[in-house]
């Protein structure tokens, strides 16, 4: 009976052993002296936000490279890590959109700098089915409506905006499963523009989408993130970074297809090409706007950032910050 | 050639596993339900088959984990059993730590340890060796210490000692236990690893879980959720057949 | 090797106060077959445990030679067989007395073989196999088999035979009285059937109801082979019936 259990234990011994092994999918590529490292983490798991899209290109095509920047590409398992990690400092950059990051600078106070902002319009909006027949926001009143977790602060802004009565509205937790509008469960869902209606789209529904910023309402959307201690040490690797992620998305915009393969080199087989495509090109409209016409693609507009930071003391209760120190267009003026 | 007993058994299992899955595909196909909200089997085992290297990868990655984790969960549980029961003064106080850890919830706890140390298999394990060693701590010791009487007569008869009587008595006595527990722990382990992936991980079928559902890929979803229940049943039914030879003292609980 | 018991009393406390023996006094000489009958729960059990050191007397002194019971077991010199057989189940029939030789290793005292007394309690065949495959009186035997291993000068037996059947008792017993004869050890044999005690021993104790006190203490001086037959068999069972009847009555 010793024996069996030898038997057991070696054999288990080597199938961890075996584990251990594996590699995680994604590149790295290896180290020359002459190369700075640094760790890029995206916000969210593998897809075609505009941000990844800009860094996994860069990647393959050796923009990186010839910046001599060795970039570890990883994705944030999607419970807030990658804002913690970039806090302190293990992970250099990562990605978010600009309401998160002004509330996470005023509760609980990280320290995090938006240094590129690629979503110039956030993607942010409510998705009803074209069979509700909804014509404003004003006939959501005795409807349902489900949010993700909080209910998002331009949710409150564009009911009022079109003269609803909140109180004639039902909010529901409901989480990530646009199937509960389908289903019939809820009447609005939030979405993600370039998200969710490709989804539901695919099952046949026709939706109708509802986008706050129509209503005048302050919408910003995806930025690359690094903390105030690195950029204030390693700001020529970051301007390196932004520099090389930019040229990514342009070569995205110019080759859509080709960057499609290459974001599911990332994402893997339970990902849909098309609905990669979908996203792709849906952000790229948000590329640019007056203000990057008039600046540089990526720069943050003060009166821009004011105005969404006043809505989320509004609606959220937000304690005010000085948003000037939210982001800096140091790094897009280095051209 | 009649059939034997289980060989029968498993034929009545098999039919039954089959009927399951053939209502299931009817179920589907009468009904038009959209492949977003249940898929087929068919269309699940489709996914399988097209995806070998990545459902393979990521099995084998859980797997690893998961059985990791369990074979220190394992042998701490043993080892603390071991000692507590040679050193009987100290079981209160390390009993009460032990419940204290198990319960700590781990929903609470893995994302924590992926923050600390990552999204390698390091915390996978370190969940699945915690989840894994209060039933087999709790098992062993049980065994350990509730040894026939009568036995213990004959050994104080003897003039044994306590380690003797450790070696010879309590230690065998708590191995048919010890394989109670594993019996719980085994799938458990698996989950535990499937969870802790759920809080970050760079791979695994937690992740491919994850992911398949974020994207509403409901046939990746389940095709993952198929090999976790095979999984667990492989190591449900390695344990019982290693519990046969290692207890073979004691027939099965089966109904005849 | 004698045994002395002098003035011996014995309580436990479990909520309440059971008082299981009272007053105890026994002299028991080397060799002697001594049997102890009685009603359930009249404390015989308590003096045989008091023996082994499987537990300590509240009051009174017990002598076994000229140690004390925790000495004697020390030198190896109680041998205890009860009604489990306690076999270790995971161990075959010559592994459990290989186990029980180890223990009985460095005592300096003749002994037999593995192999001799299983071959002298008739399981030489049965070596290789599990406790769960045997019956009940093979069981028993291969207890025996132990005790005899253990070369003990004193046997200490707890109605070693009570869980089997009449027919297979009826073998065992003469079994031990044959072994008694071959090795002499001292043999306290605790018994609920009178028949057997009058067939085997040289001495009967008789213990009242709890608590346990000794209200007769009976020769047995019929020659052997003893038959239930014999008017001298049947003299003393109705006797010792009559003190049982009696003690049950009184009390």
């Amino acid at each position: 009976m010793h024996h069996r259990l030898k038997l057991i234990s070696i054999t288990l011994i080597i199938i961890s052993l075996s584990a251990c092994s594996t590699m995680s999918p994604g590149t790295t590529p290896t180290i020359t002296p002459a190369m700075d490292h640094m760790t890029f983490m995206a916000g969210y798991k593998p897809q075609a936000n505009l941000p990844f899209v800009g860094v996994y290109v860069a990647q393959e095509k050796g923009f990186f490279a010839a910046r001599h920047l060795n970039v570890s590409v990883e994705h944030s398992p999607g419970s807030g890590q990658h804002l913690q990690l970039v806090a302190q400092g293990k992970v250099q950059v990562t990605t978010q959109d600009a309401a998160i990051l002004i509330k996470r600078r005023s509760d609980p106070g990280l320290p995090l700098v938006s240094f590129g902002l690629i979503g110039q319009t956030g993607q942010q909006a409510f998705a009803s089915l074209k069979s509700s027949g909804f014509t404003s926001p004003k006939d959501w009143e005795n409807h349902i409506v489900g949010f993700k977790g909080t209910p998002p602060p331009e949710l409150f802004a564009l009911i009022k905006a079109a003269g609803a009565d909140i109180n004639k509205i039902e909010l529901v937790n409901v989480g990530f499963d646009p199937r509960i509008l389908t289903e019939g469960k809820v009447d609005v869902y939030p979405v993600y523009k370039s998200n969710e209606p490709f989804m539901m789209q695919a099952w046949g529904y026709e939706i109708d989408l509802w986008d706050s910023a129509d209503y005048g309402i302050p919408s910003i959307g995806l930025t690359y993130v690094t903390s105030e201690e690195t950029l204030a040490t390693q700001s020529d690797i970051l301007g390196r970074f932004l520099d090389a992620a930019i040229e990514g998305i342009l070569y995205a915009e110019k080759n859509p297809a080709e960057a499609v393969e290459i974001v599911l080199k990332y994402a893997g087989p339970e990902t849909d090409r098309e609905h990669m495509r979908f996203m792709l090109d849906s952000e790229l409209k948000d590329l640019r706007s007056p203000i990057t016409d008039e600046n540089t693609i990526g720069w943050h507009d003060l009166a821009q950032w004011q105005a969404l930071a006043d809505l989320l003391v509004e609606y959220e209760t937000m304690q005010p910050i000085d948003v000037s120190k939210a982001f800096t267009n140091d790094l897009l003026m280095k051209k | 050639m009649q059939p034997n007993k289980s060989q029968k058994t498993l034929l009545i299992t098999l039919s039954i596993v089959l009927i399951f899955f053939i209502g299931w595909e009817v179920g589907v196909l009468l009904t038009d339900t959209p492949v977003y909200l249940l898929p087929a089997p068919s269309r699940i085992i489709q996914t399988l088959v097209l995806h070998p290297e990545t459902f393979t990868q990521a099995t084998v990655l859980t797997l690893g984990e998961a059985l990791t984790g369990l074979l220190i969960g394992v042998l701490a549980g043993i080892l603390l059993a071991t000692v507590l029961t040679l050193l009987p003064g100290i079981e209160d106080g390390v009993m009460t730590l032990a419940i204290l850890i198990k319960s700590t919830p781990m929903v609470a706890i893995a994302p924590l340890l992926t923050l600390w140390l990552g999204f390698g298999v390091l915390p996978k394990i370190i969940i699945t060796a915690l989840m894994s060693f209060f039933p087999v701590l709790i098992n062993v010791l049980s065994g350990m210490q509730r040894v026939d009487p009568a036995l213990l007569d004959l050994f104080k008869s003897w003039n044994a000692s306590r380690w003797e009587i450790f070696r010879h008595l309590r230690a065998p006595s708590a191995i048919p236990y010890l394989f109670t527990a594993l019996k719980i722990t085994g799938p458990l382990s698996l989950i535990g690893a499937v969870v802790a992936e759920w809080t970050g991980a760079s791979g695994g079928l937690g992740r491919t879980m994850w992911l398949a559902y974020t994207n509403l890929n409901l046939p990746f979803l389940f095709a993952a959720i198929f090999i976790l229940a095979a999984s667990g049943m492989l190591i449900y039914r390695i344990t019982t057949w290693a519990e046969a030879k290692a207890v073979f003292w004691q027939p099965a609980q089966m109904n005849s | 090797m004698q045994i002395s018991i002098q003035s011996l009393s014995h309580q436990y406390f479990n909520g309440k106060t059971t008082h299981a023996l009272e007053d105890i006094h026994l002299d028991i000489l080397q060799k002697q077959f001594v049997a102890l009958i009685g009603p359930s729960g009249c404390g015989k059990s308590t003096l045989i445990r008091l023996i082994a050191h499987l537990i300590s007397p509240s009051q009174g002194k017990i002598s076994i030679g000229k140690f004390d019971p925790k000495q004697a077991i020390e030198n190896g010199q109680v041998a205890w067989m009860a009604q489990s057989p306690a076999l270790l189940p995971w161990l075959t029939v010559a592994g459990n007395l290989r186990l029980a030789e180890r223990f009985q290793r460095g005592k300096g005292r003749q002994q037999l073989s593995v192999e001799q007394v299983l071959e002298r309690v008739g399981l030489a065949d049965a070596a290789d196999q599990h406790p769960y495959a045997l019956s009940g009186g093979m069981q028993q035997r291969l207890a025996l088999a132990r005790l005899l291993l253990q070369d003990a000068p004193i046997w200490l037996m707890d109605e070693p035979f009570a869980a089997l059947d009449e027919l297979t008792r009826e073998r065992l017993t003469d079994e031990l009285f044959s072994l008694w004869k071959d090795f002499s050890p001292t043999v306290m044999w605790i018994t609920h059937n009178i028949h057997e005690a009058i067939k085997l021993s040289d001495r009967i104790i008789v213990f009242s109801e709890k608590p346990g006190t000794i209200i007769a203490d009976v020769p047995n001086t019929i020659p052997h082979p003893r038959v239930e037959s014999n008017p001298d068999f049947q003299e003393l069972l109705s006797k010792l019936r009559h003190i049982l009847h009696q003690d049950s009555n009184g009390n």
